[in-house]
């Protein structure tokens, strides 16, 4: 059964109800991070030395990454816009929570970045696209703006600066495949709209499954476990957009999907590791500010 | 990132192709690092037991010493009545010993009934996380192996092969989780859970009854998912090693995932919300 969008928006408005329940998963840690950020601040419960230890060792490491980050962007015109993030900033002299919370807010700002700009090509939000492409492609940015929003709060919480800019590792390879995606064809711009998508779902799942045994905040925790499973969620439904896009059976991408048309395979493409794997993992520091 | 790599139309073949090479990387990557996970927890576990066991026993000692200082500090008839107070109190004390040793042994001998599944092991800290999730484990493969069965017997109509691929690697994949669990448990010394879970067992039993339809067992394995999914959720906020909370870590956005395949199939928008909850989540302390 194929369904139209005003049916889809539907189902989406539906899903809010359920919403409120993982809303206050995530709300009532960070109330409480509020609480010990203040606490925090008044103690000075960081370790001065530690966080200037740690900013050391990274700074040559991300002055390299600025470099080539730099040397692609440059062709493109584009260097200013990013320049206040790549070029350098003094680095981390926070508690490591901090400094991993700001690295998954950096994330959050190049997914939805990502996803805003994919929503701008016909083929994924306009009249051309699939409807349920879009559908998923708005509500995952506005899912991943919640993320940012959370993180970014956890982070104040705990004393630290908001992140606002993206990973400035990710940031070349991003514009590199945007490049690509502006050239190509409509029907190889959405299989790589949806690659790219799915590359950075599984780095920000991936980099928060890593993140959870760094954390010694329990809230910092407990707000980052409510989000890594629905950016896994994000993975698992873009590996079976992606699957059926490579099948050319983009026309079967519909919900529900005809279950009956579709190979055997197709049933266990979304979800291929038994245990999340952190190889792709983004370094629980790269993202971190002053 | 392969956004550069040039755009081909999969067959079945290789979409197979292309699942055995995750599953190829995953056997490479994951399962060493998850091992080293399983083998730190479980070092964590013994260390821990060890320390509470340290801690007991100085506060024996201490104990010990406070009343000989106070008996030294004591003289003459009074002394003699409070060391007679004491030997009958020790010899209550004995007798509690015993009946602390008898109601051991009864306990044991009840546990023994109980230890059935893997059940009244008196676990605490990390452990009972992990028996609640061996069992929780246990309740998904028998949802799965049930669904399968049923399948198998025509009693679902007609069932598509993608379905059945999603409920055999889905249940393996459960299987995996079991494996992972209740190896922590025997490394620590414990018994594998291997019974379901008592709470929720009877929900899906009462469900699976009246399951008829594809749809009808997507649902309760949606169900299932989705309260193992918040389960290790909240596991995560109460594991106290770190290695722990990498295996659990690990685990709990797999059964996510399988829960958003799962309302994809039933037509429900696959990722509802933007954060998981935890109102379904077991209490680990069910688990003592």
């Amino acid at each position: 059964m194929e369904i139209d969008e005003s049916a889809l928006r539907g189902l989406i408005e539906e899903s809010q109800d359920t919403h409120a329940d993982g809303v206050r998963a995530a709300r009532e840690p960070l109330a409480d991070m509020v609480d010990l950020g203040r606490q925090a601040r008044a103690g000075a419960s960081t370790d001065p030395d530690e966080n200037r230890a740690f900013a050391r060792g990274n700074r040559s490491r991300l002055a390299a990454t600025a470099r080539r980050a730099g040397g692609l962007l440059a062709g493109a015109g584009v260097v200013a816009a990013f320049a206040d993030f790549i070029g350098g900033t003094a680095f981390a002299s926070s508690g490591t929570d901090v400094q991993v919370l700001q690295t998954a807010s950096s994330i959050e700002v190049l997914a939805i970045s990502t996803y805003k700009t994919a929503l701008t090509l016909p083929y994924i939000g306009g009249s051309a696209a699939n409807p349920v492409i879009k559908a998923f492609a708005t509500m995952t940015m506005s899912q991943h703006a919640d993320h940012l929003a959370a993180f970014q709060s956890a982070t104040t919480a705990l004393g630290g600066k908001k992140q606002t800019k993206p990973d400035p590792a990710f940031v070349p390879v991003v514009f590199k495949a945007v490049t690509a995606i502006t050239k190509a064809t409509a029907a190889d711009g959405a299989l790589l709209v949806v690659g790219l998508a799915l590359e950075l779902e599984n780095i920000a799942a991936e980099t928060y499954v890593n993140n959870m045994s760094l954390l010694t905040s329990a809230n910092a925790k407990k707000v980052t476990a409510s989000i890594m499973g629905v950016e896994a969620q994000h993975v698992a439904i873009l590996n079976a957009v992606q699957a059926l896009l490579k099948a050319g059976a983009g026309a079967d991408i519909t919900l529900p999907p005809p279950a009956a048309k579709l190979p055997a395979a197709a049933g266990s493409v979304g979800f291929p590791n038994a245990f999340y794997p952190v190889s792709s993992a983004a370094s629980a520091t790269q993202g971190a500010l002053a | 990132m392969s956004a550069n790599e040039p755009v081909s139309h999969l067959s079945e073949a290789e979409l197979r192709a292309m699942t055995a090479d995750l599953d190829a990387m995953h056997h490479d990557l994951t399962l060493p690092a998850l091992k080293t996970s399983l083998a730190e927890w479980a070092d964590d576990i013994r260390a821990q037991a060890a320390a509470r066991r340290a801690e007991n026993d100085e506060r024996a000692e201490r104990a010990r010493v406070n009343r000989r200082r106070f008996l030294a500090g004591t003289g003459g008839v009074a002394g003699v009545a409070l060391l007679a107070a004491c030997s009958s109190s020790s010899s209550s004390s004995s007798s509690a010993v015993a009946s602390s040793s008898a109601a051991a042994s009864g306990s044991a001998s009840a546990s023994s009934s109980a230890m059935a599944g893997g059940f009244g092991q008196n676990l605490t800290g990390d452990l009972q996380v992990v028996a609640m999730a061996a069992s929780l484990e246990n309740s998904g493969i028998a949802t799965y192996t049930a669904g399968i069965k049923a399948a198998t017997a025509g009693k679902l109509g007609t069932v598509p092969p993608a379905i059945v691929t999603f409920a055999e690697t889905a249940m393996s994949q459960h299987e995996d989780h079991q494996k992972a669990w209740n190896s922590v448990l025997t490394a620590g010394g414990k018994q594998p859970v291997t019974g379901v879970d008592p709470v929720v067992q009877p929900v899906i039993n009462t469900a699976f009854a009246k399951v008829t339809t594809v749809g009808g067992l997507a649902a309760l394995a949606l169900m299932v998912e989705n309260i193992a999914g918040e389960t290790y959720q909240n596991g995560l906020s109460v594991i106290s090693s770190a290695a722990g909370i990498k295996t659990a870590a690990s685990i709990e956005p797999v059964e996510f995932q399988h829960a958003a395949i799962l309302s994809f199939v039933l037509g429900k928008y696959p990722v509802p919300n933007a954060f998981t909850g935890v109102s379904l989540a077991r209490p680990p302390s069910d688990y003592s």
